[in-house]
């Protein structure tokens, strides 16, 4: 039974400091949905007893075929917590005074590399995160992504070492082992935080500390789990400590010695590691006596922990009656949730420094000010991060997080998408919110409004969002901040309708995948072709699934998977490249060079933008790429896009009429970066020189008709001259697995073209991790042949990392680069060869 | 000197385009259809006509005049160079002199004119023996299909002896008949009838394949696109063979730009021809529709367009272009703004039509009420709509004349709003003054000679 109703929740709602929103993250199969359904559990939703198979927060059908999680749901749960426990929350905006009860808003996100963007967009919503950790496997790629991205948001992270019941009973660790694991872990954990942040941040203290009781330790599968804290409590009536001293002598270097009485720092013969002393042993005991069936023992331990069967549960025996004393003398959701509401951050906490993370506007605007405060009375601001699918088909509510003011049903407001900018109409409409709604994993409720600092669903507004937006009633309101994914779309395969009549259809449905998924790309190419794109191959797996089933529901022809190419050069042009406007009477002389390493992902990333200060950007670029100054202050813009990570340089001299042919200028290297000379695909890292322009004197004679299509051939006769290059992505690609199966991946990586760069054993485990660099065009297929040369022991993990030229000469005839252009430009309809540099170079 | 006359050099080098295909023609009287062509015109006692010839036929027109001037003795005018294209009647330059009628020579498109036309076709002999040959191997009269066959213009004079031999192999099928007169049931020129000499109407080829015989061009193209049939082959005795024609990847271009016009907001209907009432008609229709739609759209003249024209209106998003048919523009990639048919714009914007098709209308003739492709344009709702090429939530906005007078005042605010947003994203705002942030200077020397080049320009 529920044990909690939605008025309940709506009244907990305007508790906001007693208001938890929380994600679960970690490494595929480290066990989030199942841990989560302990939480769930607890708060009635689900029988304790199928705690751990539900895997309740997994709604879709393939979630529960496949046991992976694809989508991040989200449930809202309220929790009382014992007034013993509620001291340990001591600052005061972390509770509202004499309330027990919590609303906890939990999503639970899945663990594959190639679903990460729906991490993002939980992580986006939420303050705090629970990492969960195989202890048995440790910490992985994909722990380390997303907990790098938790800290970049600043989510604060606790962790809890999942998978406690096969180290006892799988790999039969010893007690002393077992904590030198533990330890390991909350080592490599704190060295990622420690990386991304410190202490003396905006988040205070981000570390994790099992000795403060933000690291949980259990089995989610079997339901049962503890901090220090539990231990500590059961121990310091009998020995008279203070509970946070006794937690602290729990936890590292500190040994007992059972003789003496006598705690020591140092390990000696006589004495015992007091975590395996008093935390391990009497687990290992009672696991030891339940699994040997020793009947007696089992009694006389049960009546020390003080854990009496039911009647029902008399008669079990082994694993099963394991699981039922261990749930019931160590719950995993009560430890779960001391560890959420003591150690994870309310809205009111969390906003105060995520404000200037968050919010694009000046910091000190009504808006800014209502998330830094987190003030239902000021304007409205919410964040919608991603879509979800209604039961009415094409129909999605809006899944986001209210940062400041109230969201009310019939409310109007403005809805802004990502290319909204304050003082213009584009990307802005006023409308009204059809309905508030509560999500609770695979049902929904309605609500009559939200304040706020929580997590909810609106309806009627997915019209005017593709993916993500801002919703406000502050009429001078600027953007949330976009995400910024860690993964991207580079697997594509072009899609077609069996039956070329449903074309519409297909259409339609792609505009629903589009919105369905926080990353996925539609495209509708110049050549007509319909693209999808994805992060990897189970991503598009899935997607194309849904397109098909859900979204389209019409017979779907898919193509191989292919990977989109990026142009670029590899030298500086070998001549200065003139190009005549089609009157001959203007004259634009230029050049290509290739941007220094590390430019172009500068550009990506964001640290050298179109809309920095040019001094700034301009001093960056001296600084670090050794541009020189006065060159670097005049690049007149980034493109394609208008922020790709190509650059035009105005390196002219005393040109006259100069400023006045700009637009158009910048009109036609928009157009060249876009569609390169190659195989009209983008440019990446070009940078372009403008040396000299020969203007007409009168003005009707250098108008935009003259100078666009010229500086586009101009652009393309200095790509044809610096020796061009194809790139092509390559992924980062982790595998693990046991010392026996590195020869085979040795051998799959290299016919693969990939090249290893790192290979290390996981400290105490037999397990290896291989890091790899492979060309996502050699990625097809990948897993599963790895799988069949490693005796299916290897599990590989790839993720976008960089652009790499594509070694070979595209002009030259047979090489590789060659047959991608020839492929490309077939399939673009574009015609055969090489493009002819004649065409485009004039001479005086 | 130099600076005033362009360097020799250059003159000599610059390459011309010239296609080079002057031919000297021994008949001209049964070539050019002289005595027809004078008959007609003494039969219809006009006083002053034009002959038209295409730039490839220029050099016999001398000739063509003299025989015609002495069998008529009337006022003849030679026109040359056409505005738009030689395959549409100019009447424009026949108006300038005040024509009467027109002859046209050369490759024609058959479209409607408001002048009197006499068509004089050009003839090329067609080797019989291949063709026949090539039809009998690669198309067997027992399939239960139908086929259909089409032949150029050019074999227009041996029309009956095709026909006599089609119909003699294949007596179920059909032939394509030249058909210069206006008709219901003609499309593109053409007629199609049975062995039995009977009109057939067009929808019959749906389930037959089609054959013609001919080249390769923009008239066969049109023919594959806008005529739906199971297949089309081409036979070129020429070459001795016989080629399957598909154009899936024009289809799936086109319909890209047809999303284009979509997403565009400003749309510049391009005026490409003069002749015939039904221009008219077309750019009031296509205005309609890109108001219906809540787009603004310019009537754009530039002549015969070029990529140079064209990129001095860089606020339009996409041009509908209209123009003959025949013109090869609506494919050329390098335009700074695609070009449109004014059917695909059709498709876009006009709800009422299908949003899928198999075949194109190419005639944009057929669009006009009464016409077999006419269809009605009715309001539009507002919606909004992902685009799949920007990947941007895209809106219709529409400028509604029933609702109150306040409302429309707030949406054409909305217009004016666009127009200056244009200007705003322009960095060059007109003269600058920089009064006091140049420093004075001494004046120094210029810049010498012409545009062409000038003499401080690098070698």
């Amino acid at each position: 039974m529920v044990n909690f109703t939605v008025d309940e929740i709506r009244g907990m709602m305007d508790k906001k400091r007693n208001i938890r929103n929380m994600s679960v993250i970690a490494h595929v199969d480290h066990g989030k949905s199942t841990l989560t359904d302990s939480l769930v559990s607890k708060a009635g939703i689900i029988a304790g007893a199928r705690a751990g198979e539900t895997r309740f927060t997994d709604t879709r059908k393939d979630e529960q075929d496949r046991c992976i999680t694809i989508k991040s749901t989200a449930i809202s749960m309220y929790f009382e917590l014992e007034e013993k426990d509620l001291v340990f929350i001591t600052n005061p905006d972390q509770r509202e005074k004499s309330e027990k009860g919590f609303l906890i808003n939990l999503i639970d996100s899945p663990g594959h590399v190639d679903f990460s963007s729906e991490v993002t967009a939980a992580l986006r919503v939420t303050d705090g995160a629970l990492v969960v950790v195989d202890c048995v496997s440790g910490v992985c790629v994909q722990t380390e992504t997303v907990l790098r991205q938790a800290i970049a948001e600043r989510i604060k992270p606790i962790l809890f070492m999942n998978k406690m019941d096969r180290a006892l009973l799988e790999l039969q660790l010893e007690s002393e082992e077992l904590y030198q694991t533990f330890q390991r872990i909350v080592e490599n954990v704190n060295v990622i935080i420690a990386t991304y942040s410190d202490d003396s941040g905006p988040m205070g203290e981000v570390r994790v500390d099992p000795s403060k009781g933000s690291v949980g330790f259990g089995s989610g599968l079997h339901g049962w789990a503890f901090t220090l804290k539990q231990f500590a409590e059961m121990y310091a009536d009998k020995f008279k400590i203070d509970l946070v001293k006794l937690m602290n002598r729990l936890w590292g270097e500190n040994f007992f010695n059972a003789n003496t009485k006598k705690w020591a720092k140092q390990r000696d013969n006589d004495n015992k590691r007091s975590f395996c002393m008093y935390v391990l042993d009497p687990i290992y005991k009672v696991f030891s006596a339940i699994m040997n069936f020793r009947k007696e023992e089992i009694e006389s331990l049960l009546k020390k922990i003080g854990v009496t069967l039911k009647h029902e549960d008399a008669d079990k025996d082994g694993k099963a009656l394991l699981k039922v004393v261990m749930r019931t003398w160590l719950p995993a959701g009560e430890a779960l949730l001391q560890m959420i509401a003591i150690h994870l951050p309310s809205p009111v906490v969390a906003q105060k420094y995520r404000m200037e993370m968050l919010y694009e506007g000046p910091h000190d605007d009504e808006a800014a000010i209502g998330i830094k405060t987190c003030d239902p009375e000021a304007p409205l601001m919410m964040y919608v991060s991603k879509m979800v699918p209604t039961s009415d088909k094409g129909r999605f509510y809006a899944f986001g997080r209210v940062f400041s003011g109230k969201v009310v049903t019939g409310q109007k407001a403005r809805i802004m998408g990502p290319n909204f900018t304050p003082g213009k109409r584009e990307d802005l409409y006023e409308k009204t919110i059809q309905r508030t709604i509560l999500m609770m994993g695979r049902y929904v409720e309605a609500i009559e409004d939200v304040p706020s600092g929580n997590i909810c669903g609106l309806v009627g507004v997915d019209q005017f969002l593709v993916k993500t937006g801002t919703i406000t009633t502050f009429k001078n309101a600027h953007n949330m901040k976009v995400m910024k994914f860690s993964v991207s779309p580079v697997v594509r395969v072009a899609v077609e309708p069996k039956n070329p009549a449903d074309l519409p259809k297909l259409v339609e449905g792609l505009k629903r995948l589009a919105k369905s998924d926080p990353m996925v790309q539609c495209i509708n190419e110049e050549s007509g072709e319909h693209i999808v794109a994805g992060a990897g191959e189970l991503h598009l797996e899935i997607c194309l699934k849904d397109l098909e089933e859900d979204h389209a529901c019409i017979p779907i022809k898919k193509s191989d998977p292919v990977v989109s190419y990026r142009e670029t050069v590899s030298e500086e042009s070998d001549q200065m490249c003139l190009s005549k406007s089609p009157n001959k009477h203007n004259r634009l002389f230029m050049r290509a060079a290739p941007m220094p390493d590390g430019l172009p992902e500068d550009i990506d990333e964001g640290k050298v933008n179109p809309r920095d200060d040019f001094k700034t950007r301009a001093r960056y670029l001296c600084d670090k790429f050794e541009y020189d100054i006065t060159e670097a202050r005049k690049i007149w813009c980034f493109g394609p896009e208008g922020t790709g990570p190509n650059i035009l340089v105005d390196c002219s001299k005393g040109v006259q009429y100069l400023n006045e042919i700009k637009d158009s200028v910048v009109a036609g290297f928009q157009w060249a970066a876009k569609e390169g000379v190659m195989a009209e695909e983008n440019l990446r890292g070009v940078r372009f020189n403008i040396y000299d322009v020969t203007l007409h004197t009168d003005a009707i004679h250098r108008g935009g008709g003259q100078i666009i299509p010229t500086t586009r051939r101009c652009l393309y006769a200095c790509l044809l001259t610096a020796a061009p290059r194809l790139m092509e992505p390559v992924y980062l690609c982790e595998i693990q697995c046991p010392e026996v199966a590195v020869g085979g991946i040795y051998g799959v990586l290299n016919r693969r073209r990939g090249h290893v760069f790192e290979e290390s054993q996981v400290a105490g485990t037999p397990m290896f991790v291989v890091k790899a660099y492979l060309p996502v065009n050699e990625s097809f297929g990948f897993t599963a042949d790895l799988r069949s040369n490693t005796g299916g022991q290897a599990f590989p993990q790839c993720v976008f990392d960089h652009w790499q030229i594509l070694p070979g000469d595209p002009c030259e005839a047979g090489t590789k680069p060659y047959n991608v252009v020839q492929e490309t430009r077939k399939r673009k309809g574009l015609k055969d060869g090489l493009p002819d540099l004649t065409q485009y170079l004039d001479k005086l | 000197m130099a600076n005033f006359t362009t360097d020799a050099k250059i003159c000599i080098e610059r390459d011309l385009e010239i296609t080079n295909k002057q031919h000297v023609y021994e008949d001209l009287i049964t070539r050019f259809d002289i005595l027809e062509t004078c008959k007609w015109i003494t039969d219809n006692n006009y006083a002053k006509v034009c002959l038209q010839f295409p730039d490839d036929l220029l050099n016999v027109s001398a000739a063509i005049y003299e025989e015609i001037k002495t069998r008529t003795n009337i006022d003849l005018y030679i026109l040359g160079d056409t505005s738009y294209a030689s395959c549409c009647v100019d009447s424009v330059a026949v108006m300038h002199v005040k024509g009467d009628a027109v002859i046209h020579y050369g490759h024609s498109c058959f479209t409607k004119s408001n002048i009197p036309v006499y068509i004089v076709l050009p003839k090329t002999e067609l080797n019989f023996d291949v063709t026949e040959k090539l039809l009998l191997e690669n198309f067997k009269l027992d399939e239960p299909i139908q086929l259909c066959l089409f032949y150029d213009a050019e074999y227009e004079h041996s029309k009956d002896k095709i026909a006599k031999f089609w119909f003699q192999e294949y007596p179920q099928s059909y032939l394509a008949f030249v058909q210069i007169e206006e008709s219901d049931k003609r499309i593109l020129g053409r007629i199609i009838k049975n062995k039995k000499d009977e009109d057939v109407s067009v929808e019959f080829l749906k389930d037959c394949i089609c054959i013609h015989i001919g080249s390769r061009g923009q008239t066969l193209f049109n023919f594959t696109v806008s005529i739906p049939a199971l297949k089309w082959y081409l036979l070129e005795p020429g070459n001795n063979r016989v080629d399957i024609l598909e154009e899936t990847v024009w289809f799936k271009r086109r319909r890209f730009l047809v999303e284009k016009c979509k997403d565009a907001n400003v749309i510049g209907i391009l005026v490409c021809k003069l002749a015939g009432d039904q221009t008219k008609d077309i750019i009031s229709r296509m205005k309609k529709i890109c108001k219906v739609n809540g787009k603004k759209s310019y009537i754009i003249s530039v002549g015969k367009p070029n990529v140079a024209k064209l990129a001095n209106f860089p606020e339009i998003d996409i041009y509908v272009m209209i123009a003959c048919p025949e013109n090869d523009l609506y494919n050329n990639r390098d335009f700074y703004k695609p070009i449109v048919y004014p059917f695909e714009l059709e498709v876009a914007l006009n709800s009422n039509r299908e949003s899928f098709y198999n075949y194109h209308v190419t005639d944009y003739d057929e669009l006009l009420p009464g016409k077999r492709h006419y269809c009605d344009i009715s309001h539009v709702k507002e919606a909004t709509d992902v685009s799949l090429i920007t990947g941007n939530i895209r809106e219709t906005k529409i400028q509604s004349v029933e609702e109150g007078s306040m409302d429309l005042a707030v949406k054409q605010n909305w217009a004016l709003e666009n127009i200056g947003q244009n200007l705003q994203e322009r960095s060059w705002k007109g003269l600058e003054q920089k009064l006091g942030e140049t420093e004075v200077k001494s004046a120094e020397e210029g810049r010498k000679g012409i545009p062409l080049q000038y003499s401080n320009e690098p070698e």
